[in-house]
């Protein structure tokens, strides 16, 4: 018998008749599990949670929530009939209601189910919205709108959570607050969420496991640490632009060699031939700053980070590389100075394509 | 899913019911007429069309200058009562047409009302002779244009008052004047709401009978209504419907089509400012609330103190009237058309919104053209349809005819109404249903709301304050009618408008005072129900 939570197999997502994104398949496999799921504007990220939630059908492919099929070619839940809470990225707050109402809504099913109940009240307090539980909709902020649609969400208590960019409209300085906030009540619950969004940290934060979807495909779907540290195809690597690659021979097991940088240690995340002409992925914190090297390259731009400095340098070849410093270093380096790489080059996880 | 539900089998008949008196006056065109239609062509058939565009003509020219010279000072200025005029300026809506002729006539006739004040403070003398008559084609004009001019209030205002202050202060900060600014940034600005209201007071216009009737003035409309009731032509009444109508359908393409354009001069809320009135003061605050003033006072004091005076004069006429009867009968047409229109368009709109199908918003389009038709020409095909549907289909069928239960009968009435005003109640629904986001219902749908909880918990609570409106807007339209009342009534069946045009059309102007009045304060009452709703100054 099969125990996966959600299934999802070769689902095609449409809309209006047009596919966006083809032959999905993705399984969670214990409650409480969150899924983030990453990828450009206009994909079908949002598709994606529309058609879990019943508000879109699909043609191909079957969606299981907990064993039952929700949806498929021949069979189509209604989306009241889901027990699925969808977050939605414009937050859809009745306008006629006040926020309390709006928040109170959902809870009808929380109370029919007799599930061990949310309280709307604690969640309220957690996500501070308390003070304009009065208020209508058109009163408040965007950011407090989306910390009730979220409350809304999280209060009626269901089967699975799908939230559509669920802070991109919250502030910066409140963002980190929410999100370890968010994770506490999902965890705590156990309420198994999907999360859409375009912010790659907040993914990596909320996310048990990523997806990353390009061109109308779910092209990595994995944890975090290896989403970041092992992108599986030169798309992912650019979409998430953590790095450059820069061509390089593989010279040995554990070596390659690139005509700025020469030789380059570490361990092959994959097989490569000897001799073999290789792209290899190189990250910010792969390499280390040393004065004293004799690998010195030009700083073109400098980036202040807070705790840290990202030194955009430029190679003999013309090729572009970051480096971070941290901000306590010794001394910083102008735009136009030369910048030294510690020699011998090891890197970890040598990511090559 | 696309299936052919409800909805679809709803809308279907709602478009079929509206499309009828269309399509009898296009197949009509066709007939056989009789001889009426060679005499009248070869006599009046010119002057009837040339009237029609020389009432148009003076009408448009006059609205535009009272609708726009109105909106523009009670919009930009703050002088002594400028809130009054505000609201008070649409209350001409409240006085048809043929009330105001009915009033001009009274009033500078000879030996009428202006005769009777000039004696009682100069005494006796021949005032006659230097008393204006504003009788004939002037007379149409004048009633026609403070009757409706408040269209062109209407629309344009909302746009004066939606234009951001950014705007006016780049003319500013050009170095415009103010008259620079009006006729370079404000008027332009402002133009597709001005088009749009005008194009409103033609289609009113080339549709109005009581007035064009009364000053005899022949125009298309009354040919429409002569040749059906004198000479009893029924196919040469839909043949001169088809002129009219292809005239008025172009008015409807220009409206729709401003009112589109008009959607982009509408407040965006990241970029709008609200503007603050500038405060007049000395000769130009007097002349500000002359100007309102004289508007005001032309278009809805002055009628209505004719018609008081003549009820207080002549007391006699009104205990003679049956004003319960009148206004029972009055009561049950509005109350049961309105609740049918709003059922209807409540069906069609939500229809539209949970099939999101292409068809079904095609027919309702369709259904919505009703309003272009002019009332004498609906209840002429009316007729012509019914005639010819118990002629052919109920004879075929050996079955009881269904003439007297559609000709001369609430039920005909009711259909009737249903066609000239569907669009004015399934708009009125939609402009609010559309600001209800789709997700809105999905996320009620996800809340484990099924449609019909959604749409008894979110969409009625929600569209409450519309209905109200458009129930109120409806009325106000049916009380005013006087076409499709006259024509398709039940025998001895009454409204205060029916009375008032019988009592007019015998000469008896001081007892249709009375069935007038009371329309007046009735329209009037209903006016400032919804004058908040028209003069709407938030966003919502």
């Amino acid at each position: 018998m099969n125990k996966n939570y959600l299934e999802i197999n070769n689902v095609d997502f449409q809309v209006g008749g047009k596919v966006k994104v083809k032959n999905l398949s993705l399984k969670i496999q214990n409650k409480g599990q969150i899924i983030c799921l990453l990828g450009p504007s206009g994909i079908g990220k949002t598709t994606i949670l529309r058609s879990i939630a019943g508000l879109e059908k699909i043609d191909k492919g079957s969606i299981k929530l907990k064993n039952t099929i929700l949806s498929s070619k021949s069979e189509h839940v209604e989306p009241e009939n889901r027990n699925i809470s969808l977050s939605f990225q414009e937050n859809a707050l009745f306008p006629h209601y006040t926020v309390e109402k709006n928040i109170y809504f959902g809870t009808d099913r929380n109370k029919l189910n007799g599930k061990k109940k949310i309280e709307p009240k604690k969640i309220i307090k957690i996500l501070n919205i308390e003070k304009i539980l009065d208020k209508y909709p058109h009163q408040i902020s965007a950011g407090e709108a989306q910390r009730v649609s979220l409350t809304r969400a999280l209060v009626s208590n269901p089967d699975l959570l799908l939230l559509d960019e669920p802070l991109s409209n919250i502030d910066e300085n409140f963002k980190e607050e929410i999100q370890v906030k968010l994770k506490q009540i999902l965890k705590q619950f156990k309420i198994t969420t999907i999360v859409v969004t375009h912010d790659s940290y907040e993914a990596f934060y909320l996310g048990d496991k990523c997806g990353i979807i390009l061109d109308q495909k779910l092209k990595q779907f994995d944890d975090p640490y290896n989403v970041y540290h092992y992108p599986n195809s030169i798309k992912v690597v650019n979409f998430l632009n953590r790095g450059v690659l820069l061509p390089a021979k593989v010279t040995g097991q554990y070596t390659l060699e690139n005509e700025d940088l020469g030789l380059i240690k570490g361990n092959f995340v994959n097989e490569h031939a000897v001799g073999s002409i290789v792209k290899l992925l190189l990250q910010p914190e792969d390499l280390e700053h040393d004065d004293k090297s004799n690998l010195q390259l030009d700083v073109i731009d400098k980036k202040f980070k807070g705790t840290n400095f990202i030194y955009t340098l430029k190679t003999k070849s013309g090729k572009y590389v970051s480096v971070f410093v941290h901000s306590h270093h010794v001394h910083q380096h102008q735009i136009n100075d030369k910048f030294g790489i510690k020699k011998p080059i090891h890197i970890k996880h040598l990511v090559c394509f | 899913m696309k299936t052919f539900n409800v909805w679809y089998i709803t809308s279907f008949i709602i478009s079929l019911i509206v499309i009828i008196p269309v399509l009898t006056v296009f197949s009509s065109y066709f007939d056989n007429t009789s001889d009426y239609f060679k005499l009248l062509k070869n006599t009046f058939l010119f002057e009837y069309i040339s009237n029609s565009i020389i009432l148009l003509i003076g009408v448009l020219f006059l609205t535009l200058i009272i609708g726009v010279s109105s909106a523009y000072i009670v919009s930009f200025y703050s002088f002594p009562f400028s809130n009054f005029f505000k609201w008070s300026l649409i209350l001409g809506f409240a006085v048809p047409p043929y009330i105001y002729a009915y009033s001009l006539t009274a009033f500078f006739e000879n030996y009428g009302t202006a005769y009777t004040i000039l004696k009682f403070f100069l005494g006796e003398g021949n005032y006659n002779t230097h008393i204006p008559k504003f009788d004939g084609m002037l007379g149409a004009i004048l009633s026609i244009s403070f009757s409706i001019y408040a269209y062109v209030y209407i629309l344009t205002r909302a746009s004066f008052y939606f234009q951001s202050n950014n705007l006016l202060e780049l003319g500013k900060n050009l170095g415009f004047s103010k008259i620079k600014t009006l006729f370079k940034i404000i008027l332009p600005s402002a133009r597709p709401a001005i088009v749009a209201g005008l194009s409103l007071v033609a289609m009113e216009t080339l549709s109005d009978f009581g007035a064009v009737d009364f000053f005899s003035i022949n125009t298309l409309t009354t040919a429409i209504y002569n040749s059906w009731l004198s000479f009893d032509d029924l196919a040469f009444s839909n043949q001169l419907s088809f002129y009219l109508l292809i005239f008025i359908f172009t008015l409807f393409i220009i409206e729709n089509f401003s009112r589109r354009n008009a959607k982009y001069h509408s407040p965006m809320q990241g970029g709008f400012k609200l503007k603050e009135k500038i405060k007049l003061r000395g000769l130009s605050s007097f002349s500000a609330f002359f100007i309102c003033f004289i508007i005001f006072f032309f278009s809805f004091v002055f009628p209505v103190c004719q018609m008081l005076y003549w009820t207080i004069l002549y007391p006699k006429n009104f205990f003679d009237l049956d004003i319960q009867n009148l206004f029972i009968n009055t009561i049950i047409l509005v109350s049961i058309s309105s609740l049918v229109l709003i059922i209807f368009s409540f069906i069609s709109n939500y229809g539209n919104r949970i099939s999101k199908s292409k068809f079904l918003s095609i027919l309702t389009t369709i259904s919505i053209s009703g309003y272009a038709l002019p009332g004498v020409i609906l209840a002429v095909a009316y007729i012509t349809f019914i005639a010819w549907f118990d002629n052919t289909i109920i004879n075929y069928l050996e079955i009881k005819s269904i003439k007297k239960l559609f000709i001369g009968s609430i039920l005909g009435l009711i259909l009737a109404y249903f066609v000239r005003f569907y669009s004015l109640s399934c708009n009125g629904i939609k402009s609010s249903y559309e600001k209800l986001n789709r997700s809105i219902d999905e996320s009620a749908y996800l809340a484990g709301y099924s449609k019909l909880r959604t749409f008894i918990h979110i969409h009625v609570p929600y569209l409450k304050s519309s209905i109200f409106f458009v129930f109120i807007l409806i009325s106000l339209e049916i009380i005013r009618e006087l076409p499709i009342t006259l024509i398709l009534r039940p025998f001895n069946f009454e409204t205060f408008a029916t009375t008032a045009y019988i009592y007019a059309s015998q000469d008896l102007l001081e007892a249709a005072a009375v069935p007038s009045l009371f329309l007046v304060i009735i329209a009037s009452l209903f006016i400032l129900f919804i004058s908040r709703y028209i003069l709407k100054e938030k966003y919502e």
